[in-house]
């Protein structure tokens, strides 16, 4: 089943950078779009965040990704038009101010998203945990627990649509066009959701466990994660991004 | 050669419940050992491999008496990492035993962490993809792999840390045929190799049976039986009242045996020795007569005959060149035309992501066809609710606990009918009726109950909805032999009163014994659907889909065409040790 956090095969730049300096330019995006207050510099960061996903290949995951966050992006602008008042009207209850906020507060939204999901697209998961690890001397409990957690939305998806399909052959009426009634027949079928998931997570601990989990220390990882000249470049790049985000 | 595990009165009862999972176990295995465990459900064999791993004490709670030591060392004492070193355990759910998302890091995380130096590193890696033959499969995903190829990413995990012992339980569970016998061919490499002895919990007795040095049996907690496979299956009358299968061909020599027909020093394990075996007891009976073949085939024209005595009511399933696929490189079904009448047992075999699970999903709704047209009780699914489908067909899906989803056994059963409108009481007391035929707790948490009772729940809900349409997707598995059987004579039963049921099965003994025709699929088709028999017996088909004949099929077939054409045709034990004796009589 493909996903959209599933990591796509490729020998870019983007790919073969240090985790921990694609986390870095994922995180000063971040801060930039938060920071920034420019239409031009809002757009400009977005851009920059999908010019590199056409680069690594894997445009197509964001723009399936921009897909879904549209409408709740939308929702957030009309909730910001109601409750951000000021400036002249323009139509109905929308102001200006309104306007000028609740588009913002949009564009932030999908700038933060996307360039977190851009990173864990062109990263392995363990990558990302043993760099981590390695160079930002995280403990490896959480950097397991993260990756862990992170591995197990596919699996729970699809246990959770077998279940559905499973009550629906039984006569559940999940194939219902009422989204309020399909919400309430849906909470019932979270018990067997949750049994199975302490379970499996219970089953993954000990295995884990029996594999020498308690002895991992920083020098454990076979592969190596050092910081290369690219690494370097990728990091002035950040401080200029942010630089520009403050400024702007 | 040495005890590489000695448990000296185990005892084991989990958490602060009463009744003991083990019960003064007494066990030594030597190293370099096949041993298979087997056993009916709840007679302790995941709690001997939790034991044999260290798993308890240290992960599961509850009270542990007695002496377990893994090559010297006291599992109570040493800690679970260091157990580790020793025993490596595969569990049973496959995707819980996986850390990383890639082959090759999954078999690098026990390497890593055991600090094994790292000029070794690479070496241990290749050797253990090699050694289950997965060398190509290193930089896959392990989200995209077929269930057989995770269970092999699995062993080489472990077997690149080295083992002494290597524990696995039930490997196979949710494997076809082809793929179960890959991984004990695995097993049976690795130990060659690497001279780790293996211990597998397992159901299937035919592998077993033939890869096993040592069978242990295990009934309420405690060893019942415990030798070589020929020892233990000779004892197949004990072993049945157990609740364990014996292979048939154990069971055709143990009754030839008991007749006096033939001098049996060791129970007949394979096809091959029960062919001699027969052949040892006919021995210098006269030359085939051939007006005997018609007649060989009446105990399984009765069969026959109870499919054709449907043939004049209106059929439940239509299907009319039935297309469907996910899209490209998943699996898929092709062209597919098929009729299902009352009173019919339809059994489906092929390989996995031979589109099995595909067609039970078009024929209880929840797939629409690209092309084609699925019509169950005259509805055509493509423009009728799955909801109002669902009072004409009932599904068993093959894990249950995708199934329960209420509070007590009673609601459980009662909520299908519910569901189709029939009024509280009503639906109490039918369910009522149904809870107490099966023997079930009914006011008990249907997840608190074992797994072979959690199959019998989902069954009793599928019962109590007295639907025209069964479907069963791999009914047995996770079921010892009596579950097995119990679950079986219930849908024979519904067949009988004259519901259609249509049931996937990797078990061939299984389908052999209960279905009345079957679909044989390769590749999404159907490549041919008939008699149970007739399909059985012509080899170049069963070879196009991968799939073992059954075993006493197999051999009646071959001593038709050896000894006596008489025998063909035959589908039962009793049947052929009866002609056995006719045989020897007349001569």
């Amino acid at each position: 089943m493909l996903n959209v956090i599933d990591y796509v095969p490729g020998a870019s730049l983007l790919h073969r950078m240090n985790p921990v300096s694609k986390l870095a330019l994922a995180a000063s995006i971040i801060l930039a779009t938060f920071l920034s207050q420019s239409w031009a510099m809002l757009v400009g960061l977005l851009m920059l965040t999908l010019a590199l996903g056409a680069y690594a290949g894997v445009i197509t995951r964001l723009v399936s990704l921009l897909k879904v966050l549209t409408p709740i992006a939308l929702l957030m602008l009309i909730l910001q038009l109601a409750f951000v008042r000021g400036g002249d009207q323009v139509l109905l209850f929308a102001t200006t101010e309104g306007l000028a906020t609740g588009g913002r507060a949009c564009l932030r939204l999908v700038g933060v998203a996307l360039p977190l999901v851009l990173v864990l697209t062109v990263t392995k998961l363990t990558d990302l945990a043993n760099a981590c690890v390695e160079v930002l001397h995280v403990p490896y409990k959480y950097a397991f627990t993260f990756t862990t957690a992170l591995r197990f939305v596919p699996i729970f998806t699809q246990e959770m649509n077998a279940i559905m399909e499973a009550q629906t052959a039984r006569g559940v009426e999940f194939d219902t066009r009422n989204p309020f009634k399909k919400m309430s027949l849906m909470l019932p079928v979270c018990i067997p959701l949750l049994v199975t998931s302490v379970g499996k997570t219970d089953a993954t601990a000990l295995a884990a466990e029996q594999r020498g989990f308690y002895l991992r220390t920083r020098e454990s990882s076979y592969k190596r994660y050092p910081l290369r000249a690219a690494d370097a470049m990728a990091f002035v790049f950040c401080a200029a991004i942010i630089a520009l985000g403050f400024i702007f | 050669m040495a005890a590489i595990i000695e448990l000296r009165e185990v005892s084991f009862a989990y958490g602060q419940t009463e009744s003991l999972a083990l019960k003064d176990l007494n066990l030594t295995i030597e190293e370099g050992g096949f041993v298979g465990v087997i056993g009916p459900s709840g007679a302790g064999k995941s709690t001997l491999a939790s034991v044999l791993s260290g798993a308890i004490p240290h992960h599961y709670t509850g009270r542990l008496y007695g002496e377990t030591r893994v090559a010297g060392l006291d599992t109570c004492e040493a800690s679970l990492t260091d157990i580790a070193t020793i025993v490596g355990s595969v569990l049973q759910d496959i995707d819980a035993q996986m850390v990383a998302s890639v082959v090759e890091d999954e078999i690098l995380f026990g390497l890593e962490n055991f600090d094994v130096p790292r000029d070794q590193i690479e070496q241990r890696l290749t050797d253990a993809l090699s050694a289950v033959g997965i060398a190509e499969l290193r930089e896959r995903e392990i989200a995209s792999l077929s269930g057989g190829q995770k269970q092999k990413v699995a062993i080489a995990a472990i077997l690149a840390l080295a083992p002494r012992v290597l524990v696995l339980d039930e490997p196979t569970a949710a494997l076809d045929p082809i793929s179960s016998r890959a991984v004990f061919d695995v097993l049976r490499e690795a130990q060659r190799l690497t001279g780790v002895t293996v211990v597998v919990i397992e159901q299937m007795v035919a592998l077993l049976a033939e890869y096993c040095d040592r069978i242990i049996v295990l009934d309420n907690g405690s060893v019942a039986l415990d030798g070589t496979p020929h020892d233990v299956f000779g004892h197949s009358d004990e072993l049945r009242a157990i609740g364990v299968d014996s292979p048939r061909t154990a069971r055709i020599s143990n009754s030839l045996a008991s007749l006096g027909l033939v001098e049996v020093e060791r129970p007949a394990l394979t096809v091959d020795e029960a062919q001699a075996l027969v052949m040892q007891a006919l021995d210098g009976r006269t030359a085939p007569t051939s007006d005997m073949r018609t007649r060989s085939y009446a105990p399984h024209d009765a069969r026959e005959t109870g499919a054709c005595a449907s043939r004049g009511t209106a059929p439940i399933v239509e299907l009319e060149g039935v297309s469907f696929s996910y899209g490209a490189g998943c699996a898929s079904v092709d062209d597919i035309d098929l009729t299902v009448r009352p009173g019919e047992i339809l059994g489906v075999v092929g390989q996995n992501g031979a589109g099995k699970t595909t067609l039970t999903k078009l024929l209880n709704g929840l797939l629409k066809p690209v092309s084609g047209s699925v019509r169950i009780a005259g509805l055509d699914t493509r423009s009728t609710p799955v909801s109002t489908l669902a009072t004409h067909v009932a599904t068993l899906f093959q894990n249950p606990d995708r199934q329960l989803c209420r509070n007590t056994v009673l609601e459980e059963v009662s909520f299908g009918l519910e569901l189709h409108g029939v009024d509280t009481t009503t639906a109490r007391e039918r369910a009522d009726a149904v809870i107490e035929r099966f023997g079930l707790p009914a006011q008990s948490a249907p997840f608190s109950l074992s797994r072979g009772q959690r199959q019998m729940v989902a069954l009793a809900g599928v019962v109590v909805l007295d639907p025209e349409l069964i479907i069963l997707d791999e009914p047995t598995s996770g079921l010892d032999y009596r579950e097995c059987m119990t679950v079986m004579e219930t849908v024979r039963k519904r067949a009988h009163m004259g519901a259609a049921v249509i049931m996937i099965c990797h078990d061939m003994e299984v389908v052999s014994d209960f279905a009345t025709r079957i679909a044989i699929m390769a590749q999404g088709r159907i490549l041919d659907c008939g008699p149970t028999h007739r399909l059985f017996t012509q080899s170049d088909l069963l070879e196009q889909a991968s799939i073992t004949p059954p075993q006493v099929i197999d051999l009646s077939e071959r001593l038709a065409d050896i000894v006596d054409p008489s025998f063909a045709g035959i589908t039962e034990v009793s049947d052929l040790v009866a002609r056995v004796k006719e045989l020897k009589h007349r001569a």
